[in-house]
């Protein structure tokens, strides 16, 4: 009977999702504060992007809920990921994903839960990037830094964050296209990385155009590349990756929403819908512009596809760059 | 725009009377906090960041530093009565503050911390003031290399944190370094030490281990003693709250070491607090006239790391007001709040933005008047704690500390972790093993190992880059002099008995 009930309730669920935006006889409704699981500290990269977003959503007149941000840092995603899986089943729960969320299971042992057991809400942004140089390097294009490498072998220096981060990822797509070699010198935080850059200490970095804007306004760094699939707001004179003539596949940094394991389809549909809205809703859009994020909204279908294929390419990457990968 | 002529503007913006206002009420909520274990100046700057964005930025950016370098003041307070850390930051202030509060000087030591936070903060802002293009410059030529060389001089502090027996320090400083270790690895992301168990991959975390080391291990060793009635004894007289002449007078050299090391740590993104007020508390002593004092009350060795860790703030505001980069979470949470506002902070952000820039430097010397003010005369005030039986106080702090534990990331693991730690430092108390070196073990392990492996990555794997670059040289110049300081001096006299 519980199984009948079961699946009548996902059937209901997928009507739902079938009839988004029109009145639902079961449609849900927050009935207490919902928790915001993000899984780095105060201040970190999705920590500061959620804030925004919910505050952002708050003045386009999108919702009346309460939103609380909980911090569940450590592990990269492990903590959120074992607080989501706590959370089975909850309705006022959901989790800020990024894409390490996805390389961290490829190497996590210990990792509390597979990404096929969370449940899609909604994609929201991609973040485009830049492979920055100080301004007084003498590399001015991106053939010249490959060349150089090329050169010397193992002699360049990228700084950036862990191996699994997107910055090392794009180095290996990036030097098994070229047949290239550079060291990467890993820094725990943002600051750190840029700090090595403008004291001469590494080479090249790649970086968000968010962060990097003002010290390129400042002329302080210069930008050789974007890493993006097309162009970013404001710089229209930097080449993408293949226009500089790297015909490598794109490596998206992401974020949006995921819900615990088994979240009632009801409460699904009733966030998608909300940042479907915010999608379109002018405060919200402003922000991601301000930020150079990408608005890229995806429903819960497409985000399955995009998590499960982004696992896969991701896997064989970091297998041939030489990270022991687990599953 | 010179810095005279930009404080003078500044303090035009800083002294309208709703920015003050918002500059006290910043101080406050960063007292508090500071005095909380477990919740920092990031969580609650993020927690207040939508109530901000309603807000005049100038008033918004005020409060907001204030909360950040206020928790700075805070946090010795209950270092120094119940050897409870209240921030990371004030962990190194437990040495000698709470044997100061053993001896009765429990005022005179709370008003140390807050004169030597008001100094060594305000000194911090003049130089944050007048010095930031060049020391920006200093900071950005400080490496792995060089970050490797002030780890080493971090770890050479343990000779003089060693009690009895250096063999019992060197073994408390490795498991500290073993322990900071556990959780995911930055380089390789493998786990390391995690025992399969999901809440290890994140590490342990340092106000959690400091915490029962210091705070639990006291209490349960309070408990065994069993006799007293009252935990500590309470000044009596107004002149006994505050510091003799004497006192201050051994302080001095503190203010500037404090100052002076504080400041400079702090501009360096990925150095902790923890470090700057260790770092100084090892120079007073290993500079001290008197070093057999130290672990017994030595007000100076309260002043330097109180210093440090005000001094560290104004430092950490140099790569974010200059360059736009943050040294931390709560840096981070600043710019993230500015961002919200529509400015740009950056390299440009003084010129783009030279009242809000001057705005907020300008507050920051209010606002260290503003929290010596606040902090001296709560120090009879606070002194009070000590009035409260044991029966009552114990369980108190113990849910203060549990409390806290629990707030660092909202799980239980924290609390369980609290209670391992306290029972290991229990432990080490009864085998009368230091217990400073396993805390500083545990601060500097992590970017000790980490600056070695990226200066190898720099060097492809040239040992010789470690000691080879001229600012790594005189740093473990230094740490070597520290080395074998104990053997150039006369035999210690013995102790002073507690």
């Amino acid at each position: 009977m519980k199984r009948v009930l079961k699946n009548l309730a996902i059937v209901m669920g997928l009507s739902a999702l079938g009839s988004l935006g029109m009145a639902h006889a079961q449609a849900f409704k927050p009935s207490k504060p919902i928790e915001v699981v993000v899984h780095t500290g105060p201040g970190g990269g999705n920590d500061v992007f959620i804030r925004a977003v919910l505050a952002t959503i708050k003045k386009d007149n999108l919702t009346q809920d309460n939103f609380v941000v909980v911090n569940k840092s450590g592990g990269g995603s492990a903590n959120a990921m074992n607080y989501l899986r706590e959370k089975a089943g909850d309705s006022h729960t959901i989790g800020v994903y990024a894409s390490v969320f996805v390389s961290d299971l490829l190497v996590q042992e210990a990792a509390p839960l597979g990404l096929d057991k969370v449940t899609p809400i909604a994609g929201l942004v991609s973040e485009p990037a830049m492979l920055v140089v100080k301004a007084d390097s003498p590399y001015k294009t991106m053939a010249d830094v490959i060349n150089a490498a090329r050169a010397n072998p193992g002699k360049l220096k990228q700084s950036g964050g862990s191996v699994l981060s997107r910055d090392a990822v794009v180095r290996h797509v990036l030097m098994s296209h070229t047949k290239t070699d550079w060291s990467f010198i890993s820094f725990p935080s943002g600051g750190e990385r840029v700090s090595a850059l403008l004291g001469g200490h590494v080479d090249f970095m790649i970086i968000e155009p968010s962060e990097a804007g003002e010290m390129i306004r400042a002329g302080k760094l210069r930008p050789l590349v974007q890493i993006a699939d097309r162009k970013v707001e404001g710089f229209p004179n930097v080449p993408l990756l293949r226009e500089a003539g790297f015909a490598v596949p794109n490596v998206p940094q992401s974020r949006g929403l995921i819900g615990p394991p088994d979240m009632p389809p009801a409460a699904v549909a009733y966030y998608t819908d909300l940042f479907k809205r915010a999608s379109q809703a002018p405060a919200y859009k402003a922000y991601l512009s301000s930020k150079q994020l990408d608005n890229e909204y995806l429903p819960p279908a497409e985000l399955r596809k995009f998590l499960d294929g982004y696992q896969n390419e991701l896997r064989v990457i970091l297998k041939g760059a030489g990270v022991k990968v687990v599953r | 725009m010179n810095g005279f002529e930009g404080l003078l503007t500044g303090f035009s913006v800083a002294l309208q009377w709703q920015n003050l206002f918002w500059c006290v009420v910043g101080c406050f909520l960063g007292t508090v906090i500071g005095i909380l274990p477990g919740l920092g100046p990031a969580a609650t700057i993020a927690i207040l960041l939508p109530l901000t964005t309603a807000m005049d930025p100038t008033g918004g950016i005020i409060m907001l530093a204030g909360i950040y370098y206020g928790a700075r003041y805070g946090g010795s307070t209950t270092s120094i009565l119940l050897n409870m850390p209240g921030e990371a930051s004030s962990v190194v202030s437990c040495i000698e503050g709470y044997q100061m509060a053993k001896k009765g000087r429990a005022g005179p030591a709370l008003a140390i911390a807050a004169i030597a936070s008001f100094i060594a903060g305000t000194i911090g802002i003049v130089i944050l003031t007048f010095l930031s293009p060049v020391l920006a410059d200093v900071a950005l030529s400080f490496s792995s290399p060089e970050f490797f060389a002030l780890m080493v001089l971090g770890l050479s502090l343990v000779v003089l944190l060693a009690g009895n027996s250096m063999l019992k320090a060197a073994l408390a400083t490795l498991v500290g370094m073993w322990l900071t270790s556990i959780g995911t690895d930055l380089f390789s992301a493998e786990s390391r030490f995690t025992f399969g168990l999901s809440d290890l991959l994140g590490g342990l975390d340092f106000i959690v281990i400091a915490v029962g080391v210091y705070a639990v291990a006291e209490i349960m060793s309070g408990i065994e003693r069993g006799d007293d009635t009252k935990l500590l004894p309470l000044p009596k007289g107004l002149r006994a709250y505050l510091p003799s002449w004497d006192e201050i007078k051994a302080c001095r050299f503190a203010f500037l070491n404090g100052s002076v090391v504080g400041f400079f740590i702090g501009t360096l993104p990925g150095a902790s607090s923890s470090i700057s007020s260790f770092v100084s508390y090892g120079i007073e002593k290993a500079v001290s006239k008197r070093p057999e004092m130290f672990g017994h009350g030595a007000p100076e060795g309260l002043a330097a790391p109180e210093g440090a860790n005000n001094a560290d703030s104004s430092g950490a505001f140099l790569p974010m007001l200059t360059l736009g980069i943050p040294s931390g979470g709560a840096t981070a949470m600043l710019l993230a709040a500015l961002i919200t506002w529509g400015y740009k902070p950056g390299p440009l952000f003084i010129v783009d933005s030279p009242e809000l820039f001057w705005g907020l430097i300008a507050s920051m010397y209010i606002g260290n008047v503003v929290l010596f003010m606040m902090n001296l005369p709560l120090v009879p005030l606070f002194a009070q704690i000590l009035r409260v039986p044991i029966a009552l106080l114990f369980p108190s702090v113990l849910g203060i500390c549990v409390v806290g534990a629990y707030a660092v990331s909202g799980s239980l693991f924290d609390v369980a972790t609290l209670v391992g730690f306290g029972m290991l430092g229990y432990l080490m108390f009864k085998l009368d093993f230091p217990t400073a070196p396993l805390v500083l073990g545990f601060v500097l392990g992590d970017p000790l190992e980490r600056a070695v492996r990226q200066s190898l990555t720099m060097s492809q794997g040239d040992p010789s880059i470690l000691v080879s670059r001229p600012i790594c040289a005189v740093i473990l110049g230094i740490a070597a002099l520290i080395l074998i300081s104990p053997l150039l001096r006369r035999k210690p006299k013995p102790p002073i008995p507690t």
